[in-house]
């Protein structure tokens, strides 16, 4: 009976290590990813700069939805990346998070512009039907589904790690 | 004297300042609901905070989401489920029974069995 109980402390200890010393070796786990696949919810959101209004029905194919704002202070750091996968002909759509127009296009005129277009979401309102809690956060979009959402600032690590493995298994940017 | 009627106006309309209520609601019993709802829904901007705690800009947003689902209608579970299915099931502090919380509600009665199967066993030895 002493070698069972021994048995079940031994192996509980080992477990829980285990347990704990793959949890922190762990490199690959992100907290702010979601790999759920979810519907892109239905928005009319005017375009930043005109007053042309945009709907889920403009998003046809594969798209970045980038959420930024001019009073983000963690975009101005995620931009340069931005303009890097522009660059790479990824196609990337801005999300102006709770901004005021002008806030937003002196920004953008002053740190460059890698979006394909800008919606206003002045009220957060498309914001909150995707479950933006803050900016920057980025979806990856396919054929109307979001497939990926990360919360927080993109750069060349969390592309590596958690955009492309995604990208590269539906095979769309042509699998850049 | 102009400081005096000054101070008597002030004194007169800061009532009306007071009184307002921050939301507005239809009765009373979809005010109660509100109240309860967010202390059971998490902030999801916080390490650990409800709603009722938290003055964060998406917090606020999803009070007045809130106010709006509960006007159009829609009972506690349906409210729960929109934003579960928005913010994830980390949004609400008692989360229902689903495969991802399986472990979490049997985990108890699970280690409660083997320390009752282990005092069992050695009580016979």
């Amino acid at each position: 009976m002493t070698i069972f109980i021994r048995f079940i402390i031994i192996s509980t200890a080992l477990m829980f290590f285990t347990f704990f010393y793959l949890y922190i070796n762990d490199d690959k786990y992100y907290p702010g990813a979601d790999f759920t696949t979810s519907n892109m919810p239905d928005f009319e959101i005017k375009d930043l700069y005109s007053e042309r209004v945009f709907s889920v029905k403009d998003l046809d194919g594969s798209y970045l939805i980038n959420v930024w704002a001019s009073w983000c202070i963690t975009c101005r750091i995620e931009h340069s990346f931005l303009a890097k996968l522009e660059s790479n002909n990824i196609p990337i759509i801005g999300l102006n998070y709770k901004d005021e127009k002008d806030d937003a296009i002196n920004w953008i005129t002053k740190f460059g512009d890698p979006y394909k277009y800008i919606i206003h979401d002045y009220k957060g309102e498309l914001a909150l039907d995707l479950g933006v809690t803050g900016a920057p956060e980025t979806f990856l979009l396919n054929d109307g589904k979001i497939i990926v959402h990360y919360r927080g600032e993109v750069n060349d690590m969390i592309w590596n790690d958690v955009f492309k493995p995604v990208i590269m298994k539906e095979n769309i940017f042509n699998a850049n | 004297m102009l400081i005096k009627i000054f101070l008597f106006f002030s004194i007169i309309f800061s009532s009306f300042t007071v009184g307002e209520s921050l939301y507005e609601f239809d009765s009373i019993e979809d005010e109660k609901r509100f109240y309860t709802l967010i202390k059971e829904i998490r902030c999801p901007k916080c390490t650990s905070g409800s709603l009722a705690s938290s003055n964060a800009p998406v917090s606020e947003d999803i009070k007045s989401k809130i106010i709006q689902l509960i006007k159009e209608g829609k009972s506690d579970k349906e409210i729960k489920e929109f934003l579960s299915d928005r913010f994830g099931n980390q949004v609400l502090y008692n989360p229902g029974f689903s495969k991802d919380t399986y472990f979490l509600w049997f985990a108890p009665g699970l280690f409660l069995m083997l320390i009752l199967l282990f005092f069992f066993f050695r009580k016979r030895t």
